[in-house]
């Protein structure tokens, strides 16, 4: 009843109402807030006062950047910038006030587990490939960096044990670099990047010709095919350009990632997957029509020159397995 | 106090004030809250569905089936705009309608307007919802709706805003109930964050693209204090109104307290629009926002707890409903997973914990101990209550309101574990080092070690679903059986 | 408590004073984010143009896409301050990085990896692949295939979105006057690329230089989309900043 305005007593529990009823039986006790409650309340506030007063808080045009920036600070070393080159951590000790940013940058500076794999970067990568694999203390942390990095990085491409996929990306287990097998190589490969480039070959060849020089490249690695064509092929192989890049023996060149074709190795036509020497003919003559463009993506700026040494290590490592 | 009565003009006697009301019961305009409150229902069967749909897709991802309009990325907004803006924006309609009437005893101002905010409403969210199919988003969080869309939903808030007020107004009570408190300021607070973070520029008066006014980290800041407003206002505080009214009706008790009432309205209202930058900590905002939304995010703690308090302790001296009565027992466990969410997220915003959750599955577990415990709970529970009331019988099962109660906690139950164990897990994983100090695992690793729970919130899911068709099925027979007493009523007379 | 009577027997007092309650945190937060100096970092490349510049036309169109297929509901964009994160996506992400993007797209969860850096982690033919399958290249992704991305990009409308975007506050030109600052701003290599009147022009070029489907022949969704990919995070060399240079504004 709208206009009742009076004050009643709970039977079963004793508390008061306030008086005020809607839809016919709507009412509100008049209860005290519960003492617990307000005591949190409180508890909060004062929590609240103190990070205020700890850390950045509120925006001021007055106060230094804008902002209170609170009591706590924080202190590292900048890095050092000369001639355009950057060394990390090598310049003047700065103080700020807490910050998320300066916290990762002390956290880098001193974290005992990220000073562990700083050292243990460092150390890999002026040790030698042969020492790295024999020590299993270096090895073992080889193992471990290129599980996580490799795994992130490379293995989007070259799949997470290093087989890659045929027609796409390298299979880098096995001995077998297009673009060189020494450490020096290989770290080039990751820091700069490389980009490889077969023309396509169906404007500039008859299908014939294809053929001929399919099962010619096919003969390079002992493939048992038709010798006729396969001596045709040859002379395609030596007149029409192919022997410019991956020379007249077959072996490829490392300067321009061309493959050898006398190893078993195909990266690009899928021969060990085909189930007949005319199925493999037909592979190698796709890549021949149409060319191949792969590319390596430049990992420097993503990974330092050490770092690169160890993922190195760690490609080593999981090829000799 | 009776002053003020007085001065509402409201001083009359009990006896005419008890007739006066029977005439504005028949008065109320209930065919509004039946559209809302059935609409509610379609959209929480589709919403909910094409959550199931998406949480399948993480699962067992050839769900996709290669289709551009069913893929993830495309139908998850068509799950949260469903839920939220479906699902829940007609159960508040729905329940405001009915409660700002039966607390002001009068019936809802403006007439056909109120049916305007009901089809204007559905037809944008249907637009807004087509349009996700075919890439149509502002790209924003619970506000991918496009420009002209957006422009639709600002026309049917502003009525709404104008037929709440004025049946504010004409109300024939002096004391506006705590209720209509929550759902003011839901509807003011909504209002202020639609505008604010839709502001965007459209490519042409004919296209449907737009880019947002704001960009980058200013972009960000409105769009989580858009965000987590949407929470704050939509699926809090105006479901807190819901529960004002509906707790103690069911119950059959008073509310709790009228001083916890007032104090926790204007805390909620004051600090909720503080924290939503906890959705931002470690980003490139800078640290003094998120100092600020860390500490509101704590002090909103108690605030929210309030409501909790007030809710379930407006059952004591009534403590036997909640073995007896499922209807009671959705909205007490409503406010239970209130209570846990509430109390979760504010230890989500503490930065240190936030690194963790950020980014995983913990934060939709959280969402959804919210969305479905909370705001799906408090709206079944209320709806078994209303809709015998608007349609002026009694519901059809007892039985199937238990079935319902108990799929859906077991589904939110196992939803909510799951994403824990998905969360945490991928969370822990990805800082993960090892010895050397090494990160010990890989990104896809993370995803293997998903699929199980994911494919345990996908089968969670399924169970809400399937309660959600025996809510449908209940009420769908509670509302024939008050037609065939209609029917048998005037063959009767004729006879 | 007998003074809330006076809010609760008035509607209009009640509405005044809620909307004052709700007004002040999002005043607080968000307008000093646009005077506050250091809120955006001012990052300068060596010749002291700036680093972060505006998507060229065929980028912008990308992350059209990006955002057309709900990309961010699974990828953020938005690499945290955080020795893991360090490690496995690069330098964390600056404010200055995304000050073009409308809308920001930073996400909130990572069914996926970050994508903050993901430019020029993976080759575009990756790209094109993964997206067109992507477990024919991961095997255990979630992903959904992208095969309609394939499909030919709509440029018809390029210029107007540039304008929308000009309106908005990026440095795209349309006067030479316009030009001439962002010649000054960015460089005349960008400032080229900046220019409304060039867009189809511009996308043409870029399309066929970085051809990122390895199709040539067509200007596909895929070309844009996966040049937007190759640009994130690769604008500001970070071998030429001293971390101290960012810490200084948080």
């Amino acid at each position: 009843m709208s206009d009742k305005h009076e004050v009643t007593k709970d039977p079963i529990t004793g508390a008061e109402t306030t008086g005020h009823v809607w839809d016919d039986n709507l009412q509100e006790f008049n209860n005290p807030l519960p003492r617990w409650w307000l005591w949190a309340f409180y508890g909060t506030i004062i929590f609240t006062i103190v990070y205020w007063v700890i850390y950045p808080s509120w925006p001021t045009g007055l106060a230094k950047d804008g902002f209170i920036p609170g009591t706590s600070t924080l202190t590292f070393k900048s890095d050092k910038i000369e001639d355009g080159k950057k060394t990390i951590a090598a310049g003047p000790e700065v103080t700020t006030h807490w910050n998320t940013r300066a916290l990762l940058a002390v956290q880098m500076q001193t974290d005992p587990n990220e000073l562990k794999r700083q050292t243990m970067v460092k150390k890999v990568a002026a040790t030698p490939f042969e020492t790295v694999a024999k020590d299993p203390q270096q090895s073992a942390f080889v193992l471990a960096y290129g599980k996580g990095i490799f795994g992130d990085y490379c293995a989007a491409c070259h799949q997470a044990g290093g087989q890659g996929v045929i027609g796409h990306y390298p299979n880098i287990i096995d001995d077998a670099w297009l673009w060189g097998s020494e450490s020096a190589d290989i770290e080039t490969t990751i820091r700069k990047g490389r980009k490889g480039n077969m023309p396509a070959h169906k404007a500039s060849l008859t299908a014939t010709e294809i053929t001929e020089v399919s099962n010619y490249a096919l003969s390079l690695s002992g493939e048992p095919v038709d010798t006729a064509l396969a001596e045709k092929g040859k002379g395609v192989f030596n007149t029409k350009g192919c022997s410019g890049c991956h020379m007249p023996t077959g072996v490829g060149m490392k300067a321009l990632g061309s493959a050898n074709l006398t190893d078993k190795i195909w990266t690009q036509a899928n021969v060990p997957g085909a189930k007949d020497m005319a199925a493999k003919v037909t592979a190698v003559e796709y890549v021949v029509e149409n060319g191949i463009q792969r590319e390596m993506p430049a990992f420097e700026s993503r990974l330092s020159n050490d770092e690169v040494k160890v993922l190195v290590a760690y490609i080593k490592l999981l090829s000799a397995e | 106090m009776s002053q003020s009565a007085a001065v509402d003009g409201a001083g009359i006697s009990s006896s005419i004030a008890s007739s006066v009301e029977k005439t504005y019961l028949e008065q109320y305009n209930y065919d509004i809250v039946k559209k809302f409150a059935l609409m509610a229902i379609f959209w929480g069967i589709a919403g909910m569905s094409a959550g199931t749909y998406i949480a399948s897709e993480l699962a067992w991802p050839f769900l996709n089936f290669d289709i551009a309009q069913i893929t993830f990325g495309r139908l998850r907004p068509l799950h949260t705009s469903g839920v939220i803006f479906g699902f829940g924006g007609n159960a508040l309609f729905a329940t405001s309608y009915y409660i700002v009437q039966r607390t002001c005893q009068t019936p809802l101002w403006g007439g056909k307007l109120a049916d305007f905010t009901f089809w204007g409403w559905n037809i944008a969210i249907t637009i807004a919802g087509i349009g996700y199919l075919f890439g149509i988003t502002q790209g924003r969080e619970y506000a991918e709706p496009e420009w002209y869309v957006d422009l639709m939903i600002t026309v049917v808030w502003v009525v709404y805003f104008v037929i709440y007020t004025m049946t504010l107004l004409k109300r024939n009570q002096p004391h506006i109930y705590v209720a209509n408190w929550f759902f003011m300021s839901f509807i003011l607070a909504v209002a202020l964050l639609h505008i604010f973070n839709n502001l965007a520029v459209p490519v042409s008066f004919f296209g449907v693209k737009s880019y947002s006014l704001f960009s980058g980290a200013q972009d960000a800041m409105t769009q989580w204090w858009y965000g987590h407003n949407a929470v704050g206002f939509f699926l809090t505080a105006a479901f807190l109104g819901m529960m004002y009214y509906f707790v103690p009706k069911q119950a059959g008790r008073p509310v709790y307290s009228y001083r916890l009432s007032i104090i926790h309205f204007w805390a909620l209202s004051f600090m909720y629009m503080w924290v939503g930058t906890h959705h931002l900590h470690w980003t490139a905002i800078p640290d003094w926002t998120s100092t600020l939304a860390a500490t509101f995010s704590i002090m909103l703690l108690m605030p929210s707890w309030g409501g909790m308090i007030n809710g379930i302790m407006t059952l004591s001296g009534a403590w036997d409903k909640l073995r007896s009565d499922p209807v009671m027992m959705f909205l007490i466990t409503s406010l239970s997973f209130y209570g846990m969410s509430t109390f979760e997220g504010p230890m989500m915003s503490l930065k240190s914990v936030n690194a963790l959750s950020h980014y995983t599955d913990w934060t939709v577990g959280h969402v959804h101990s919210g969305a479905l415990g909370w705001v799906a709970m408090v709206t079944f529970g209320s709806f078994y209550h209303m809709i015998p009331k608007i349609w002026n019988t009694t519901i059809y099962s007892l039985k199937l309101v238990y079935i319902h109660f108990f799929l859906t906690t077991i589904g939110i139950l196992l939803y909510i574990t799951a994403l824990w164990v998905s969360g945490i897990g991928q969370g822990l994983m990805l800082r993960a080092f090892d010895e050397y100090g090494n990160l010990a695992y890989s990104f896809i690793e993370t995803v293997v070690f998903m699929h199980g729970p994911l494919v345990a919130r996908a089968i969670a899911g399924m169970f809400i679903v399937t309660g959600m068709f025996f809510m449908t099925y209940n009420i769908w027979m509670t509302i024939a059986k008050r037609n065939t007493v209609t029917d048998e009523a005037t063959s009767a007379a004729k006879a | 408590m007998m003074k809330h009577e006076s809010i609760e027997t008035n509607a209009a007092l009640l509405i005044v004073l809620t909307l004052a309650a709700i007004s002040i945190g999002g005043l607080v937060e968000i307008v000093p984010l646009f005077y506050i100096e250091g809120t955006v970092e001012d990052v300068k490349n060596e010749d002291g143009k700036d680093a972060v510049r505006p998507y060229t036309p065929l980028e912008q169109l990308g992350r059209d896409v990006y955002t057309r297929e709900g990309c961010y509901t699974c990828h953020s964009q938005m690499i945290r301050p955080f020795r893991d994160e360090a490690l496995r996506y690069g330098h964390y992400s600056l404010a200055a990085e995304s000050q073009y993007d409308h809308p920001f797209q930073w996400g909130s969860k990572r069914t996926g990896p970050d994508l903050a850096r993901v430019g020029g982690k993976y080759s575009s033919a990756w790209h094109t692949k993964h997206l067109m399958a992507p477990r024919s290249v991961v095997p255990e992704s979630i992903m959904p295939n992208y095969p309609w991305l394939m499909d030919k990009l709509d440029i018809t409308n390029v210029q107007g979105k540039m304008k929308a975007l000009k309106a908005v506050g990026v440095p795209y030109s349309l006067s030479k006057i316009e030009f001439d600052a962002n010649v000054e701003k960015f460089g005349e290599d960008v400032a080229k690329k900046l220019d409304i009147n060039a867009a189809e022009v511009n996308i043409e070029a870029q399309s066929k230089l970085g051809n990122f489907d390895g199709d040539p022949d067509n200007l596909t969704e895929m070309d844009a989309l996966v040049a937007y990919l190759q640009i994130l995070g690769t604008m500001i060399d970070f071998s030429k900043h001293d971390e101290a240079e960012f810490v200084k504004f948080r």
